[in-house]
């Protein structure tokens, strides 16, 4: 029994170290591995959540100049300021407007003649 | 004996360990089997939360994409009292200036109150909760916010213990907190309020959560409120010790889903320009109330619809009975403008014709006991002559001609005594009676006018059936549904209703018609320089507690152009006006200024028969050689 062990001790067994210690860096590497893996979902989680905050500002801030560029371009205030500047400004009566009728297609490629248009009587376009 | 005792111990270690264990099952299987409901409840009331998302209120546009209504983001600002301790006063005086309160009142709510719930329990102050300010801007919200992180305690916090750092780090933090909500602001104030309407808010509680949501009162805010209103959203998730949401632990999303954008067929730029001549008319005339409508006759769409005194549905003090809508619900006597719809049925049953004569009697006829007047004595009129006088007793006698149910037919073809289903609340009928319950005379009466109530807008139709070969349309006031980035969802097309009268018959009234804009009508003040204009005047005794008063008028014009290719169907309406009562000269200017105002936005050719003696012009082309 004695001798058994004497011997026992003198032998170094490097299979079964070999795979215990693999089998520590496995267990090790996977605890590790989940900590890891747990901390960058909560680590992107986070900047989701920041970045879904900043969408919704960016996206309320959107709204708010769009709303002020649509009330600035509002005929009702376009009016209003007109006056206040008192540019003097007037529609056009509609004898001050001209209508050109649309153009002919060109006959020819070499056909350069200077093309006039007339107020017509009777075929006037909107 | 060693082996023995090592036995022993060894059976001793092991019934320990084997209690160990039973006992740790036992308190697995009371924690997680027996209380298993009560404690994941707890766990999930320490760690998850429950967020309602608010859907966006959709905005109410014009034609052209003009903002009429809308919503903007604001906070209502709220307090947990007792996380306050005594420090009311100092939490009052710091934030009461940026919320417009008054630094005594807000200290007073910030007092933590014992109040008793309907179901009998007491708590503090709703769940450590008071609602200090609604509809703050974000920018006031951070003034607050900074203001509450510098509160000055007068005390050397580093020397207190923790509970008392504590508690001052919760009052800067957390006391004052603030909730997401929205507000509906009108850009343009009071313009087209009556169309677009006001809104106000409703409180509802889902799953113990209180939702605050904004709902129209009136307009197309009330008619459109389930297109506006969206679809709330919900989020399911946990939250850290600091509040922080842990997005990695969502259990359910669901976003809200806003409301849709309403896109009407009112174009702002009308509507100002009507609002801005009646308001003018206002200064002249002073009467009780006025109206005016734009509508396009082709299509029945109404691009501009306006009663003064209105209101402005930002400042909801200035909303009264007197700002309602009276295009829609009030009815009154049409007058002689009803006049079309018996002239228009004779002619298109082929009882009379332009040319056939009528007596006028010099302005007296006796009929059914009763005498008719006209406002001018005249003699032998032409069918065509009696629309351009407006001659009573000629109408008259043209409806005995046409007769009675045949009157009524027409009259309930064009859309009276019933409503005319514009989208917007609050229309009433008008009042048309069955010929069984018509008297002796209403024969006689209800062709000039009398002993029919109608609305504004079911005459401004009836006209506009006339402008569009006989055509009636129904009312379009909305043109589509459109999401946040544009896209139609819903579009809304042009409805006829019926033709009331054929083509031919048409003709022939707008030929009538044209004659009263002119020197020798009762409306010359509505012609316009450019183009040829088709109307009707209307004056009417007002009738008050079943007996007419004299003196009271109901001044109206309706009339389009131009008239052979009617564009724009416009109608003026005072109710009382001082200087004048007559329909043609005192609604005729301003239907005049409308017609010509909206003529050049719209940029409407002139009419050629008019243009003749317009200075030839030539322009050369240049875009052509670019």
């Amino acid at each position: 029994m004695s001798k058994n062990r004497k011997n026992q001790a003198a032998v170094i067994r490097f299979g079964p170290a070999l795979k215990a210690s693999f089998l520590c860096l496995l267990i090790g590497g996977s605890a590790v591995g989940y900590v890891w893996q747990k901390n960058e979902i909560f680590r992107l989680g986070r900047q989701i959540g920041q970045r879904e905050a900043q969408l919704r500002q960016l996206r309320a801030d959107n709204k708010q100049l769009s709303d002020q560029l649509a009330i600035l371009h509002s005929p009702v205030m376009l009016d209003r300021r007109t006056k206040e500047l008192n540019l003097g400004l007037a529609p056009a009566t509609p004898m001050q407007v001209v209508r050109l009728e649309e153009p002919a297609a060109p006959a020819a490629p070499n056909h350069l003649s200077r093309q006039f248009t007339q107020r017509s009587l009777d075929s006037v376009t909107p | 004996m060693s082996n023995k005792l090592q036995i022993r111990r060894s059976f001793l270690l092991l019934a320990f360990l084997a209690a160990a264990f039973v006992g740790l099952a036992a308190r697995l299987v009371d924690l997680q089997v027996v209380r298993h409901d009560e404690l994941s409840a707890k766990a999930e009331e320490n760690t998850e939360r429950e967020f309602w998302q608010a859907p966006r209120r959709g905005d109410i546009l014009d034609v052209n994409g003009n903002i009429l209504a809308t919503s903007v983001a604001v906070k209502t600002v709220c307090a947990d009292p007792s996380l306050i301790g005594n420090q009311q006063l100092l939490v009052a005086r710091a934030i009461a200036p940026l919320l417009n309160l008054n630094a005594n009142e807000l200290a007073q709510k910030l007092v933590p109150r014992i109040v008793r719930l309907p179901d009998g329990d007491f708590v503090t102050n709703g769940l450590h909760y008071v609602r200090l300010a609604k509809n703050i801007p974000e920018e006031t919200w951070q003034q607050v916010v900074a203001a509450m992180a510098g509160l000055k305690l007068g005390v050397d916090e580093k020397k207190l213990p923790r509970a008392d750092r504590d508690f001052f780090r919760n009052l800067r933090l957390h006391s004052v907190f603030a909730e997401s909500d929205q507000m509906r602001i009108y850009p343009n104030g009071s313009l087209a309020s009556q169309v677009v309407g006001f809104p106000g808010t409703e409180e509802y509680k889902i799953d113990g959560h209180l939702i605050t949501q904004i709902i129209g009162r009136d307009g197309v805010e009330l008619t459109m409120q389930k297109a506006l209103s969206g679809v709330a959203g919900w989020r399911v998730t946990e939250v850290d010790r600091a509040h922080h949401e842990l997005v990695a632990l969502r259990d359910e999303d669901v976003r809200a889903r806003d409301g849709l954008n309403v896109v009407l067929t009112i174009d702002s730029a009308i509507q100002h320009i009507v609002e801005t001549a009646l308001a003018e008319a206002v200064k002249k005339h002073e009467p009780k109330s006025i109206t005016g409508i734009v509508i396009r006759p082709s299509t029945g769409e109404i691009l501009a619809m306006a009663s003064l005194p209105n209101y402005d549905p930002n400042q909801p003090n200035t909303i009264t009975p007197a700002t309602r809508d009276r295009v829609i619900t009030d009815v009154m006597e049409p007058g002689s403008t009803f006049k079309i719809v018996v002239v228009s049925g004779a002619l298109n049953n082929g009882v009379v014709r332009l040319t056939d004569q009528f007596d006028c009697e010099h302005g007296h006829f006796l009929f059914a006991g009763r005498v008719l007047h006209d406002a001018e004595p005249h003699g032998i009129l032409t069918t065509k002559e009696i629309i351009t006088k407006s001659s009573n007793i000629g109408a008259a006698k043209i409806g005995i001609k046409l007769g009675a149910q045949n009157l009524y037919d027409y009259a309930w073809n064009y859309g009276f005594g019933q409503r005319t289903g514009i989208p917007l609340p609050g229309e009433a009928r008008g009042f048309l009676y069955p010929v069984k319950d018509w008297s002796k005379d209403s024969i006689a009466q209800i062709p000039m006018g009398h002993g029919v109530a109608v609305t504004r807008l079911q005459m401004v139709y009836a006209m506009a059936a006339i402008a569009n070969g006989g055509w009636l349309m129904h009312p379009m006031l909305v043109k589509r549904l459109q999401d946040r980035d544009g896209n139609p969802v819903q579009c809304y097309a042009p409805e006829r209703v019926r033709q009331v009268v054929s083509a031919a018959t048409d003709h022939l009234m707008v030929e009538a018609l044209k004659t009263v804009p002119t020197k020798e009508g009762t409306a010359p003040a509505a012609a316009m320089k450019d183009y040829v204009v088709a109307g009707k005047t209307g004056t009417a005794e007002k009738a008050e507690h079943g007996v007419y008063v004299h003196g009271k008028y109901m001044a109206s014009f309706i009339g389009f152009f131009p008239a052979d290719h009617p564009q724009l169907c416009i109608s003026v309406v005072m109710d009382e006006p001082k200087d004048g009562y007559y329909g043609g000269p005192v609604c005729g200017p301003v239907f005049r200024d409308i017609a010509e105002r909206c003529a050049s936005y719209l940029n409407i050719p002139p009419d050629p028969k008019l243009m003749t003696n317009a200075p030839a012009l030539v322009v050369e082309n240049t875009a052509r050689k670019l």
